[in-house]
């Protein structure tokens, strides 16, 4: 915190300055991006400098979804779809296995957590190789089951849950138990339904993590239907030239959905954020 | 006695409960990655049948120059970019967490906003404003009356990503260092004023004390993260002008699905964890050692 001492005018001016500029600085590529994906292709790169689109061109966004060996709104499609069933996934895992841990006392809870913990130091680049390979043997390569099932790892999640669930009264379940509830019963009536907030940061945080992920798709998908929006924008290049606009017009779609997402929970997206810092 | 037995019998709905995620992370985290470090002591390219060639392959990786050029690339990305974000989004926090600031929120959304964005079309823009008629190469025309060959040259198109990287996730170390700066009780700060404290004895002897695990919380995620770039690579230079970006997670997808070089794409997978785990373990002993 700084100074309450009056006379800070001057340190006024000067942080609101930079770190306005800084703002301005850092949200400036988005609107470049966006600008730009109503100009005419030449326009895009042209000098001298064009912010503005001087010629609006609504096309961009028409050519983009309609390309015949494009097929933009698959790919979105397909995201769209990995990505909500590996959230699911990987929020049912969390939410059980957080729950299990936390709630019962059986003989190497500490250590079977311990090491599902220890492979969050497994970084996913590391066994995209043998991932691949086992895929394969299970015939999921080039298909969705092969996303959606990578996709729900997430040690993050597990650690997440079970903290959450360690701070959730024992005497709630006992009470719940002595009225006759099996423990199923329990898990479901009473322990979903108050986990709802860090279950909605964990969502978020996993669902920015598949929507984006690049190497996994480029590894198992060869069809082009099959592929991923950040798969199929790396892989936009005409065998002449690339249009730029419409490239562009793809990328500001590819970014709305959880754009549109920060804008309504931003505070849930802040949540997961600072929930990795929870030491105590 | 059996109270005890219906209370132990009971907590076996652990196992139940626990069963899918063992079961699921054992079959698709764990055994690859014993996977991966048995698939390094062979030759495979996925057609013909696996050869066992032991320590070989990393013999070979040892002194091949791209490995190691790949690895000094990764190292100094990863080294240069965690030092830049770390310092530039605390003093970010600490401008948000400041009573002179108004709009926190906006201005805190602003600067989060790339973090949001996807790699990918984040790649792409900055592509487009990289090239030479781009809008970058413009500004600095008409600014400093040179231009900067962004993505040309083997000693420029580095320091590109790391403006890239740090522009996009400032934000997100930004968000972490306002939780830990809003944890310090107010408290301090103030008796630290009353005593006659100014802004640099506090920050010095309160808050950066204070912020001491959300540094090495800071620190350790965002070098094991950034470690393993890859989209950004991949997409803007494909491993750069004469593989000055080519990073380690780039060269790993390479040599196992371009050249189909699958034992020797798992040893460098193999190099890669061992790093990152080498790295974790120092960063952490390295301030475990200063703790009361």
């Amino acid at each position: 915190m700084v100074s309450y001492r009056t006379g800070t005018t001057i340190k006024k001016v000067i942080l609101y300055t930079i770190i306005i500029a800084i703002g301005l600085a850092y949200i400036f590529p988005f609107i470049w991006m966006v600008l730009s994906s109503f100009k005419l292709n030449k326009d895009v790169l042209a000098i001298p400098i064009k912010f503005f689109p001087p010629v609006w061109n609504f096309e961009s966004y028409y050519n983009a979804f309609h390309y015949a060996d494009y097929d933009f709104p698959r790919y979105f499609f397909n995201s769209v779809f990995v990505t909500i069933c590996a959230v699911l996934l990987c929020v049912f895992l969390s939410v059980t296995s957080g729950y299990g841990f936390a709630k019962y006392k059986f003989k190497g809870n500490n250590l079977l957590f311990t090491i599902v913990l220890s492979t969050i130091m497994i970084p996913f680049q590391a066994i995209i190789v043998p991932l691949f390979i086992l895929v394969r043997k299970f015939g999921m390569q080039d298909s969705y089951l092969g996303l959606i099932v990578p996709g729900g790892l997430t040690a993050f999640g597990v650690f997440l849950m079970r903290q959450f669930f360690y701070s959730i009264p024992d005497e709630i379940i006992e009470s719940a138990r002595i009225d006759g509830a099996s423990e199923y019963r329990i898990f479901v009536k009473i322990g979903l339904p108050m986990a709802k907030t860090p279950v909605l940061a964990l969502i978020i945080f996993h669902a920015q993590w598949v929507w984006n992920l690049l190497i996994w798709p480029l590894v198992i998908i060869s069809t082009p239907e099959m592929r991923t929006l950040p798969q199929a924008i790396a892989l936009f290049a005409g065998v002449y030239f690339t249009p730029y606009p419409e490239q562009l017009a793809i990328s500001v779609v590819a970014c709305v959905p959880i754009l549109v997402l920060y804008l309504f929970l931003s505070k849930n997206f802040v949540q997961g954020i600072t929930l990795t810092g929870l030491k105590r | 006695m059996k109270r005890v037995g219906y209370y132990n019998k009971l907590q076996r709905h652990g196992y139940v409960f626990i069963l899918p995620t063992l079961l699921f992370f054992s079959i698709f985290l764990i055994i690859p990655m014993f996977s991966a470090f048995q698939l390094s002591l062979f030759k495979w390219n996925l057609v013909s049948p696996k050869v066992y060639v032991g320590l070989k392959n990393f013999i070979k990786l040892f002194q091949n120059e791209r490995f190691w050029n790949s690895y000094l690339v990764t190292l100094h990305f990863t080294f240069l970019t965690v030092i830049i974000i770390t310092f530039i989004s605390f003093w970010m926090a600490l401008a948000l967490t400041s009573k002179l600031l108004r709009f926190k929120h906006v201005l805190q959304s602003m600067i989060f906003l790339p973090v949001v964005l996807m790699m990918v079309p984040v790649a792409v823009v900055w592509q487009f404003m990289f090239q030479t008629t781009g809008l970058l190469s413009v500004i600095f025309l008409n600014v400093f009356r040179f231009n900067i060959p962004w993505l040309t040259s083997t000693k420029i198109t580095p320091y590109a990503m790391i403006l890239v990287y740090v522009w996009k996730y400032t934000g997100f170390y930004m968000v972490m260092f306002i939780a830990g700066l809003l944890d310090i009780p107010e408290v301090h700060h103030e008796a630290a004023t009353i005593d006659g404290a100014g802004f640099w004895a506090r920050l010095i002897h309160i808050t950066i004390p204070q912020l001491r695990n959300t540094l090495i919380l800071v620190l350790v995620s965002c070098t094991i993260f950034t470690f393993g770039t890859f989209p950004l690579q991949y997409v803007m230079t494909e491993g750069g002008p004469s593989r000055s970006t080519e990073v380690l997670s780039l060269l790993i997808y390479k040599e196992a699905f371009m050249y189909t070089k699958f034992g020797y794409s798992a040893s460098i997978s193999v190099v890669f964890f061992l790093t990152l785990l080498i790295f974790s373990v120092i960063q952490l002993r390295i301030f475990k050692s200063g703790t009361v």
